[in-house]
């Protein structure tokens, strides 16, 4: 850490920067051939992700009449930024977390929101009405899981006593793996991250057959090639922090990639096996049921600690 | 609803004509309050073909090959339903032979649209799984199809006075082996359709007709079946060869979408029995009668139940080998004011499947329309109405 060299590594190489662009677009290559699989389809080649973004990069902006210019094209890139941001305090690759202060985990948590925050204001910043019946969903969708996720995201941290990151990584991996003891909290957590996604059964937000595509509906060229390269960056992140928390911690690259990817199998299983969820149901499942059940799972945590402290 | 629309106050949703929910283009206007429908409209004609007209310059069996491509799905249906009229008018009695294959040919079809329905469907829903599978079984119908006909889509298989196309004991036992695993993939869907949770939650409830409902606003096919009006031309007036080989009717009475998806489902078990049967029966003789080259004067009725409901064609001839005037009416028109009839109340996230329910076709349903205060009536040429096609389009 002394080396002052160390920190630009890390930002622009490895954990973040390239490496996690790299590592989003390998794994969005693999859920999108894991779901072709499970519904019968050859599904893409193996750089079709790169080539997708790679092509949008190169294609023209179109700035619609009648946005904020200067938010428009700062929004991508703030999103995009949170994403990467939010990988610095996460155990990427097994790694020790680039940086790390106690609690950092809540602000981990909260750059993750940050690209469905600037999803929604991009959305809502636009006149395409599908933009704002997208951005509508899209902020009424984060409200609904954003709360069970935390909980659910809480548990392991009330466990270890820490609210640090790389301390929690390291009590799950002395630790019995905590989706045995915790198993509701680690089902919120799954499917809170593929909430946070949009992923389907929770792509109400882009229903392609009812809103086009949502709020990112007048997205085009850069700025939508950034808000998707964003997205593969928090499904990297996002599966990180959960298969660190719950499947024993992530102390080498090799548990970093079998636990991430049998996760990501988990979620390419569960978006294949679903009908997309209406908005109201979204809101009244996690609300009616994600929420209680986190509560519940937090209770459950709160009582067993207070039962070994009175041992 | 027109009026409301033109309120500015009014968050109006377009869906078309062109929009990923549809795989033709047309245009609805949806009026919301937040995620609720308080309105909706629908405004077609934007794949008018002027086929109608069309028929007129062309002689009887060219009009064939032109009817059966009003509609990529139902193209058989339409030729039946033409040449069913002719040979009513020509008074040719056609061998029980050829009428026994289209019977075939159109359980085929039937077979075949209701499996793209039920991918179609499910697609709007959202639940792409349940879309690639359907898709992919509906695969086997078609290789039948082209073992058959060797067309999958436009079989043309009627000739005025028959069908081109016999069936051999290959073919039969490919028939029913297809049939078969068809039959087996059916069964699970009709499991999915009925017992899936998420799926259940966005048909269950959603537009529901109720039987009364489904006669004012005169329903046809499967989505007044689904309400438990038993209306299918089939039954109520066998035509081809459905009198030898009666249709068991299916009706549901759950009125809502899950209703639309179980009576399509059933149908298609009717379908598979219809098949078998037909192979089974298969009458023997001729496959083809003489029909006069000029057909004799007279107007004729001719009804078909396509996949969609029934499909009406009027024929007028004037004794010549072209007809004077061909009247088609299909189905999607009939069902088109239940849509935007209980779209009111339902959620927007609902409108694409409620769309897909009546199965509707679009550019088999496009006429032009000219609305003409007072004044006398007019007769456009084949050539004036290509001319302003053209204009318009301009």
């Amino acid at each position: 850490m002394n080396i002052p060299i160390y920190p630009l590594i890390a930002l622009l190489l490895f954990p973040g920067g390239i490496f996690l662009l790299g590592w989003g677009l390998a794994y969005e290559f693999i859920d999108r051939k894991l779901v072709a699989r499970f519904q019968n389809r050859i599904g893409p080649r193996w750089f079709q992700p790169l080539a997708d973004w790679v092509k949008l990069l190169a294609k023209e902006e179109i700035i619609p009449d009648g946005v904020h210019k200067g938010l428009f094209l700062a929004l991508p890139v703030v999103a995009l930024a949170g994403a990467l941001t939010a990988a610095l305090y996460a155990p990427i690759a097994g790694w020790i977390p680039s940086f790390s202060f106690r609690g950092d985990l809540v602000v981990a948590l909260y750059l993750l929101s940050m690209m469905t925050l600037c999803i929604g204001v991009a959305g809502a910043n636009t006149m395409d009405r599908f933009s704002i019946l997208g951005a509508t969903r899209a902020l009424t969708q984060l409200f609904s899981y954003e709360a069970p996720f935390l909980l659910a995201m809480l548990g392991p941290a009330i466990a270890a006593g820490s609210w640090q990151i790389s301390e929690v990584n390291t009590f799950a991996h002395a630790n019995l793996w905590m989706i045995l003891n915790q198993p509701i909290g680690f089902l919120i957590a799954i499917i809170g991250l593929m909430g946070k996604l949009e992923l389907p059964p929770f792509d109400a937000p882009e229903a392609e057959t009812e809103i086009v595509s949502g709020a990112l509906t007048e997205y085009s060229g850069r700025g939508l090639a950034l808000f998707k390269i964003g997205r593969n960056v928090e499904l990297v992140v996002g599966l990180t922090l959960v298969s660190a928390f719950y499947l024993g911690g992530l102390s080498n690259p090799l548990e970093f990639i079998l636990k991430t990817l049998a996760l990501l199998l988990l979620t390419a299983g569960l978006q294949s096996l679903f009908a997309r969820l209406r908005i109201d149901q979204t809101v009244g499942m996690w609300w009616r049921i994600g929420a209680i059940l986190a509560l519940v799972q937090l209770l459950a945590i709160l009582a067993g600690q207070a039962i070994r402290g009175l041992l | 609803m027109t009026e409301e629309t033109g309120s500015p106050r009014k968050f109006i949703v377009p869906i078309g004509p062109q929009h990923p929910a549809l795989k033709e283009p047309g245009h609805f206007e949806f009026t919301v309050d937040g995620e609720i429908v308080t309105g909706a409209s629908v405004r077609l004609g934007y794949v008018h073909r002027g086929i109608e007209k069309g028929c007129e310059q062309r002689s009887w069996v060219q009009d064939i090959y032109l009817l059966e491509r009003i509609c990529g799905i139902c193209s058989h249906s339409h030729a039946t339903a033409f040449v069913l009229g002719v040979e009513k008018l020509a008074k040719v009695t056609v061998p029980p032979r050829a009428q026994a294959m289209r019977t075939l040919f159109l359980e085929l079809e039937r077979v075949h649209s209701h499996l793209l329905w039920l991918g179609v469907a499910a697609h709007e829903g959202g639940f792409d799984t349940l879309f690639m599978y359907s898709w992919r079984d509906r695969e086997t119908v078609m290789d039948i199809l082209e073992n058959l006909s060797g067309n999958r889509v436009n079989y043309s298989a009627n000739i005025l006075g028959g069908v081109k196309y016999d069936l051999d004991q290959k073919q039969a036992d490919e028939i029913r082996k297809g049939i078969d695993y068809l039959e087996e993939r059916t069964k699970y869907y009709l499991n999915v359709v009925t017992t899936d949770e998420t799926f259940l939650g966005r048909t269950r409830n959603i537009g529901t007709m109720s039987y009364d409902q489904a006669v004012a606003l005169d329903a046809i096919g499967p989505t007044a079946r689904a309400s438990g009006l038993a209306r299918d031309v089939r039954v109520d007036s066998p035509y081809a060869a459905y009198a030898d080989f009666p249709v068991n009717l299916v009706t549901e009475t759950q009125c809502d979408l899950v209703g639309r998806f179980v009576v399509r489902i059933r149908e298609l078990f009717e379908s598979y029995r219809l098949i078998r049967e037909i192979i089974e029966h298969m009458p023997g003789g001729e496959l083809t009668t003489r029909v006069p080259r000029r057909i004799p004067e007279g107007e004729a009725i001719s009804r078909v139940e396509a996949p969609r409901g029934e499909l009406f064609y009027f024929l007028k001839s004037n004794g010549s080998d072209k007809p004077e005037r061909v009247k088609v009416r299909t189905p999607s028109l009939c069902n088109w004011a239940s849509v935007t009839h209980l779209a009111i109340g339902h959620n927007l996230a609902d409108m694409p499947m409620m769309l897909a329910g009546i199965d509707p076709c679009f550019s088999c349903n496009d006429r032009s329309v000219t609305v003409r205060k007072g004044g006398e009536s007019q007769v456009w040429s084949w050539e004036e109405l290509r001319r302003y096609g053209i204009e318009y389009y301009k």
